[in-house]
């Protein structure tokens, strides 16, 4: 990689969720000095936490599942884990929730690091789950195009040239070849031959 | 009762004057310090002669001997190869000198500029002259590369074609296809983030070819050229624009003289200043806890600002940086004239995330074709 990753997070903000006010209070002030707005809170997050929030910077010796508006590791927004135990179980836990980027507390000094991984992690994270969700999505419509290239073939050709005429129809419609089967037997014969 | 402090400066080898400069700057505090009655100081000091592996092994070995606090290193890389020996022995390093930002340790007090502090000024300055093309040089490393990328951005964003960028590993004297693409590629200015032997040969080659070139206000550009080596340049570093934290021309009659009794150059440079500032700010912060535990002396130091050679410095208890006032100056017959310096003390900002976008209004690239 020899691009330059995200490290401009000045008008973000965070939500530090952490048992300790001090470690809040020395969490958000390293924020403030990268211009980054910190929203604190030693009780989980509030109402509308997840959602204002830029990112999240949490406490994983207290994390736990119930505590996120959202299904386990598929934080909306990049996480940075604070570790304070080092206790294997809670390492898991948090490897679990797929922590972005992990800051030891004795080293808050490396925030700026531990936020330009984390950004950098749920890029690829999201960028992974788009390509999963694709994959997911082709493999659903493998069957729409074996039953369109039959459809096809009742219009005389071989089962070659119905993939053939199903290729061409997706370039031409800028879509994938699952999507072109499902127009194709959407349309049904009468609207093909009508469509030809 | 006295205190231990280590100086770690190469005072032999390829940065040698900036290591001479800034030791000079040190012993003339400790010192006019003792001389006023204050607080003891017993320097140990120790010679890496620019051998990065030398920077390791002599700070272990002094923070093995019950040194606690050292002021020192020059370059970046010396810097961070100290660092994971003071974490790991409880030590504590005043830096003096500019760096590239993009750090914040807890065992270290930066007291040199940061980039807000060097580039961002220098680059403001090159886009408001209606430069239009620059060629960007460093030595290969991180100052080298950290510095010339800080400017290609802001130079971009001011509107400013880079025509070139190119890095010589350092101590190298293989610049001489960098002049040839310079002379070629003609830009308005070249940002020198050279060091050593590599900047002092560079800079006299650009300009034994180019001898006009030395005419033009800021046709070259440094973010770390003082008075310690300003004269191994000779006439080539005329109009040469440097951005810092501290010129000669700002010397008090106190540090004149300590620059007459200790530095070889008998010249201030702002490695001499800062090194000065930084055993003041120590034996103020050492006055204030009554100890030289690193711990208590840094929250000393951060109470309140210190009155020092190069002004009152305060020190930032998050970033751990020092406020300092940038200045631009010109280079002419060895010496520095300030052109340009901020009205007051500016927070160091080593991650560029308080900065805005530059305020140059570019005009458009037009020109009338008859």
């Amino acid at each position: 990689m020899t691009g330059i990753p995200q490290h401009h997070f000045a008008g973000l903000s965070a939500c530090i969720l952490h048992r300790s006010d001090d470690a809040i209070r020395q969490v958000a002030e390293r924020c403030d000095r990268l211009g980054i707005r910190a929203i604190g809170s030693s009780s989980g997050f509030g109402a509308d936490g997840a959602s204002v929030a830029d990112m999240i910077i949490l406490d994983i010796d207290t994390g736990h599942d119930g505590a996120f508006p959202w299904a386990v590791a598929e934080a909306p927004v990049p996480v940075v884990g604070l570790i304070g135990s080092e206790s294997p179980g809670r390492l898991g836990w948090a490897l679990g929730q797929q922590v972005d980027a992990f800051l030891p507390m004795s080293a808050l000094g490396n925030l700026f690091s531990a936020l330009v991984i984390a950004h950098a992690t749920f890029e690829r994270r999201s960028a992974m789950a788009r390509e999963r969700a694709e994959v997911a999505h082709m493999r659903a419509g493998r069957l729409d195009v074996v039953r369109a290239v039959i459809a096809l073939m009742a219009d005389g050709g071989d089962e070659a040239l119905a993939l053939k005429q199903l290729r061409t129809m997706a370039m031409v419609g800028q879509t994938t070849l699952e999507g072109a089967a499902r127009a194709v037997l959407a349309d049904g014969p009468a609207d093909r031959a009508r469509d030809a | 009762m006295s205190y231990k402090l280590g100086l770690i400066f190469s005072t032999t080898g390829s940065y040698a004057a900036l290591g001479r400069s800034a030791l000079a700057g040190a012993m003339g505090a400790i010192d006019r310090i003792a001389q006023r009655g204050g607080v003891r100081i017993e320097p140990v000091i120790r010679d890496p002669g620019g051998d990065p592996s030398a920077y390791e092994a002599q700070t272990a070995e002094l923070l093995d001997a019950g040194v606690r606090n050292i002021v020192g290193a020059i370059t970046s890389w010396s810097r961070k190869d100290m660092i994971p020996i003071l974490e790991r022995k409880g030590g504590l390093l005043w830096y003096p000198c500019p760096y590239e930002g993009f750090e914040c340790n807890d065992h270290v007090v930066y007291l040199g500029a940061a980039p807000n502090h060097h580039v961002v000024p220098a680059i403001d300055w090159i886009a408001a002259q209606g430069m239009t093309r620059a060629y960007l040089v460093g030595s290969n490393y991180v100052w080298g590369w950290e510095t010339l990328r800080l400017a290609r951005d802001r130079l971009q964003a001011c509107g400013i074609e880079v025509v070139g960028e190119r890095y010589v590993p350092l101590g190298s004297t293989a610049y001489h296809h960098l002049v040839d693409e310079i002379i070629a590629t003609d830009p308005d200015c070249v940002v020198n983030s050279l060091i050593g032997p590599s900047s002092t040969g560079f800079v006299q080659a650009l300009g034994a070819r180019d001898p006009g070139r030395g005419a033009r206000p800021g046709h070259l550009v440094s973010f770390n050229q003082t008075e310690a080596d300003l004269a191994e340049l000779g006439r080539h570093a005329d109009n040469l624009l440097s951005a810092g934290s501290f010129f000669a021309e700002d010397a008090g009659p106190d540090l004149a003289a300590v620059a007459r009794r200790h530095a070889p150059n008998k010249e201030v440079s702002c490695f001499l200043a800062t090194a000065h500032a930084a055993v003041e700010l120590f034996a103020a912060a050492v006055a204030r806890a009554g100890t030289d535990a690193p711990h208590a002396v840094f929250d000393a130091v951060t109470d309140a600002p210190v009155e020092t050679a190069i002004g009152l410095v305060g020190i930032d208890p998050v970033l751990r940086h020092a406020a300092l006032t940038p200045r631009l100056a010109l280079a002419r017959d060895g010496k520095f004239r300030v052109i340009a310096r901020a009205e007051c003390a500016v927070p160091a900002d080593p991650y560029l995330s308080r900065q805005s976008a530059p305020p140059i209004e570019r005009r458009p690239g037009l020109r009338i074709v008859r």
